[in-house]
């Protein structure tokens, strides 16, 4: 693997190798949680936290774990921290924490993370893993971030729950059904795709 | 390979056992802060509540006054909604004749039309003061305002008959059981009242 700088470690998480928009990983909280916008930060912060602690922990110990069972050994690692956010927010914000319902346990199986392990943290230093993974997280969080504004301002009219449409606006009911959340990321997929063509192009 | 996923299974066993039970305490609390909130809600002037009876999906409260004194029941229950399980808590009065009022605590149905049941304006004022010596009733077409409800009719929520119809069947299954319960003398506390 060629040795990339810190910068472009850290980096790449936001644009070049988005979860979101370029990987297309943790597509199944991206697309259930992102009505409000509140629900699209509490996912992303709750997803960032166990990338994080997970590529912390399993880039100090890769020269423990056995090549066999590293997989196994990754899922144990990662479903502690999910199930330490999933008590934190059940103990700590209980109204968020029945928003997002069964997606926090879930995140046990968001690509994003196991996929992180094995092609970062397990062939990485502890510093490079945790700029990598803080990478990553902000992606995520943005991608969610934006994919949440778009659906809650025209599904609900508001901005974090702010009233910012004026009484002229009636809502979309379909940007925060499940359809809603298929039409924007396909759109901003599609425009992901357009602006990496241009920009190479320009190359 | 065994002893490193073993070693790395018991170590984060004994790390969550630790956070459950940090935690435990707090999210029970905070459960029973709904509870006692929505009782509070819909049985008026509630100063404590006590539970009397549980069972799967319904769960009976007495809501007393100061004296200790039973001013009515507050029972929480699940039914089938339109998506997925919808849990309400519907206050009586002591002598089970009259619905005090309706709160829909957790529902999943769909945002802007089933999801109005949530709604005071459009659907929970309907059910405020509502006489439940019979099985109550939906209007469809829904009455423009309340006064044209008889004493036993609830509004239906246009384009969501199917979550109005689930939280009225859910409120007067509960409360045949309820009444039945009462008959056979199923509450403890009740008795004491009573004298």
């Amino acid at each position: 693997m060629p040795t990339k700088s810190i910068g472009e470690v850290f980096l790449k998480g936001f644009w070049k190798e988005n979860p979101i928009f370029r990987q297309l990983l943790g597509m199944c909280p991206t697309l259930a949680v992102t009505n409000a916008m509140i629900n699209g930060l509490a996912m992303g912060l709750a997803t960032a936290f166990v990338l994080i602690f997970s590529s912390l922990v399993v880039s100090s110990i890769k020269k423990l774990i056995p090549s066999q069972v590293r997989i196994a050994t990754y899922i144990v690692i990662i479903a502690t921290f999910v199930t330490i956010a999933d008590r934190f927010l059940a103990a700590f914000f209980p109204p968020i924490s029945k928003n997002l319902g069964p997606y926090v346990p879930l995140i046990v199986v968001n690509c994003i993370i196991l996929g992180r392990q094995e092609a970062f943290s397990s062939k990485n230093t502890v510093g490079r893993s945790l700029i990598d993974a803080f990478g990553m997280s902000l992606g995520f969080i943005l991608g969610l971030l934006i994919l949440s504004a778009i659906r809650e301002i025209l599904g609900f009219g508001t901005f974090f729950g702010f009233q910012v449409m004026g009484q002229w606006f009636k809502p979309w009911i379909i940007m925060i059904l499940p359809p809603g959340a298929f039409i924007t990321l396909g759109i901003l997929l599609a425009l992901a795709l357009q602006i990496e063509r241009k920009t190479k192009a320009r190359r | 390979m065994i002893a490193v996923l073993t070693s790395v299974g018991l170590l984060s066993g004994g790390f969550l056992s630790t956070v459950g039970l940090l935690t435990k305490e707090r999210i029970a609390l905070n459960k029973q802060k709904e509870i006692e909130e929505a009782i509070l809600a819909v049985v008026p002037g509630t100063e404590s509540s006590q539970k009397l009876y549980e069972e799967k999906d319904l769960s009976i409260y007495g809501g007393k006054d100061e004296d200790g004194n039973l001013l009515g029941f507050a029972i929480h229950a699940s039914g089938v909604g339109f998506q997925d399980k919808i849990t309400l808590m519907f206050g009586t009065n002591a002598s089970l004749t009259r619905i005090t009022n309706l709160t829909i605590l957790d529902q999943k149905e769909t945002p802007g039309l089933g999801a109005k049941i949530t709604n005071r304006e459009s659907f929970l004022k309907y059910w405020e003061n509502k006489d439940c010596s019979q099985p109550l009733s939906l209007r469809k077409p829904p009455a423009i305002s309340p006064e044209d409800l008889s004493s036993s009719e609830v509004n239906t929520i246009t384009g969501a008959t199917i979550s109005s119809e689930s939280v009225l069947n859910t409120v007067n299954l509960s409360l045949e059981r309820l009444k039945r319960l009462k008959t056979e003398g199923k509450f403890a506390i009740e008795e004491r009242n009573a004298n």
